[in-house]
């Protein structure tokens, strides 16, 4: 049997294939907005995958450094170092800053930890250049993405960094580039007043002891150790809120990019829809301009079903064919997005799951239109 | 020689409309048509020539009467049969005003796609494709688009379409319409030789007087009716 979706198609190759690459282009940008999604949630966890802490200790009734604003003292580190099952503690800072740049400033986040210590937030294997910091002053590590090189000077505060390091793929759960500073200078940066301030606090008696303060302690557990309970006896003792690196990724995903997953997936759902609305423009397009010859082979008795068929095999196919330049369309421009996009098979497959039934549901509109075709209409020109 | 008949007609009506917006197009028309023969349908516009060829090819219903297609009675007071589209699929070829090829098949696929609906192989519908072709001359355009070939060619082609399911009828609607006056003789000439060479009955709807001598019998609408004027062999050649 005479395959009449594939012969129509073939004689307008040209305009299909148009046709095709249009809805593939929006295709495309759900496949890219699904992409921020899977960014986000990887760009959520680098950080905190990284410090590779089990035990995150904040201040008492806070949600800790990444969702609201906690501040302990530095030396709680070495309380929480003598905690039975602890094996170790640091102290860290995380600030947004904003680097002066040749074009225009960076925004970034800045993580301070102690260069001595026993926990290292800088992931060798993210390290692409130079070397992590050594000096405990005016030497920073900053991530790809910035554009600053080697042993660029960078001034920050009162005081010029020199970039020491280079890393690849590190962002805050934001999406904002990571540079790395000591603990001593981001402790300055964040807490530290101009000499005048610290002159006029004095003089009103208030102490400036905020020097010492980090805004969070991150600790590992010896091995044999309940995690949990660890963390409870913290909890029950020291007066401080502390969070498991899973509770942590908790905090982070379903509380801080819930909103975001959420407005990314009403975006895509529009798309979906906007996508098929299109689609079904299109196939009842393409009917309207074969009426006649529809007209003509049901005039002939060709039965309906063989009508159909056509016309919902050739939604099919534009449906498939826009999914494939979909794909081609967004693994091209992936790269040039300025937050990360994860583009993943499975999310691909589901879309094209979607695609098909919605290829289904717009060719209902062109079958309508061959069910109520007159036969008629054929005679009397 | 004692024909088959092809197409019997008693008593048909078709109305339109009912009480005061009434109109009555078709009243209790008798006739019948022999297989062979090439008889043409003539009426002013708007007397019901295509409403009768509609009815006739179980395309639209009548308000009553009686239709039979060779010995199958296919309207008593209504449609005897469910599904009319297998009626017009295996008895009746259709051919238009203008040729109406399928746009995306080439001639031969054109040609085939009927009797491959009916259940006819492949192989099978193309031999009988091939033969109409060669019959009707185009056969080197067998592989053609229907934009390749000039109206005459086309409508040739749209002959040898009506004729690929071995229909017993064929109806056509104004087939010469488009065409100039020699091409429109040429045309009912082949419509003639085809009438008696294939025994098919074949009701044409025309306008054009210069090819009248040509058909066999004039069937005209008189007055909601039915009437015949018989053409001697002397006149149609």
């Amino acid at each position: 049997m005479i395959n009449l979706a594939k012969r129509d198609i073939e004689h307008t190759l040209g305009k299909f294939i148009v046709t095709a690459m249009g809805v593939g282009m929006l295709l495309g940008i759900v496949l890219i907005m699904i992409g921020v999604y899977r960014g986000m949630m990887v760009d959520a966890e680098i950080l905190l995958d990284d410090i590779s802490a089990d035990l995150w200790i904040v201040q008492e009734d806070t949600l800790g450094p990444f969702a609201e604003s906690s501040r302990v003292y530095e030396d709680m580190k070495n309380i929480i170092y003598v905690i039975e099952g602890i094996d170790k503690s640091e102290a860290m800072t995380f600030q947004n800053i904003q680097l002066p740049s040749h074009d225009k400033p960076v925004r970034v986040v800045a993580v301070g930890y102690d260069i001595y210590g026993s926990i290292n937030p800088i992931n060798p294997k993210r390290l692409i250049a130079g070397r992590e910091l050594k000096n405990d002053h005016y030497e920073i590590v900053v991530t790809d993405k910035t554009g600053f090189k080697l042993d660029e000077k960078i001034k920050l505060g009162r005081n010029l960094y020199t970039v020491v390091g280079i890393t690849h793929s590190t962002v805050s759960n934001g999406g904002d580039p990571l540079v790395y500073i000591s603990l001593k200078d981001a402790q300055d940066l964040q807490f530290s007043y101009s000499n005048k301030e610290i002159q006029n606090n004095e003089a009103r008696g208030v102490k400036n002891s905020e020097a010492f303060m980090v805004n969070t302690i991150v600790a590992r557990v010896k091995s044999g150790y309940d995690v949990d309970e660890v963390a409870q006896d913290i909890r029950k003792w020291q007066h401080k809120s502390v969070y498991t690196k899973e509770q942590q990724k908790e905090i982070l995903t379903k509380n801080l990019i819930e909103k975001s997953a959420k407005q990314i997936g009403l975006f895509t759902a529009i798309l979906v829809v906007v996508s098929t609305i299109i689609i079904a423009l299109i196939i009842y397009t393409m009917t309207l301009e074969k009426m006649k010859e529809i007209s003509i082979m049901k005039l002939m008795g060709l039965p309906n079903s063989l009508i159909i068929s056509m016309i919902v095999k050739e939604t099919l196919l534009l449906g498939v064919f826009a999914f494939i330049f979909g794909n081609i369309f967004s693994h091209l421009i992936y790269d040039r997005f300025p937050k990360r996009i994860v583009l993943e098979i499975p999310d691909a497959w589901t879309l094209f799951g979607v695609v098909i039934i919605a290829s289904i549901l717009a060719s209902f509109v062109g079958v309508k239109k061959v069910i109520s075709a007159d036969p008629a209409a054929a005679i009397g020109g | 020689m004692n024909r088959e008949i092809a197409i019997k007609v008693q008593n048909l009506v078709k109305n339109f409309g009912k009480d005061e917006n009434l109109v009555k197009v078709i009243e209790n028309a008798s006739f019948e048509i022999k297989k062979g023969e090439l008889v043409a349908l003539i009426a002013p516009s708007g007397a019901g020539k295509t409403t009768l060829l509609m009815m006739i090819g179980c395309v639209q219903e009548p308000t009553s009467g009686e239709i039979w297609l060779g010995e199958e009675k296919v309207y008593d007071n209504k449609w005897t049969a469910k599904d009319t589209r297998k009626i017009r699929r295996e008895k009746i070829g259709f051919i238009f005003q203008a040729h109406y090829l399928i746009p995306f098949l080439n001639i031969i696929e054109n040609v085939t796609l009927l009797p491959q609906t009916n259940g006819v192989s492949e192989k099978a519908a193309k031999q009988k494709a091939m033969e109409l072709l060669e019959y009707l001359e185009i056969a080197d355009k067998a592989y053609s688009m229907s934009s390749q070939l000039s109206g005459g060619q086309n409508q040739r082609v749209a002959i040898a379409r009506a004729l690929a399911n071995n229909p017993e009828i064929i109806l056509a609607d104004e087939p010469t319409a488009a065409l100039d006056a020699q091409r429109s003789i040429s045309v009912i000439k082949m419509l003639k030789k085809i009438a008696i060479e294939q025994n098919v009955a074949i009701i044409t709807v025309t306008h054009d007087e210069r090819i009248l001598p040509y058909f066999d019998r004039i069937m005209k609408i008189e007055n909601r009716g039915i009437v015949f004027h018989e053409l001697g062999e002397d006149k149609i050649l």
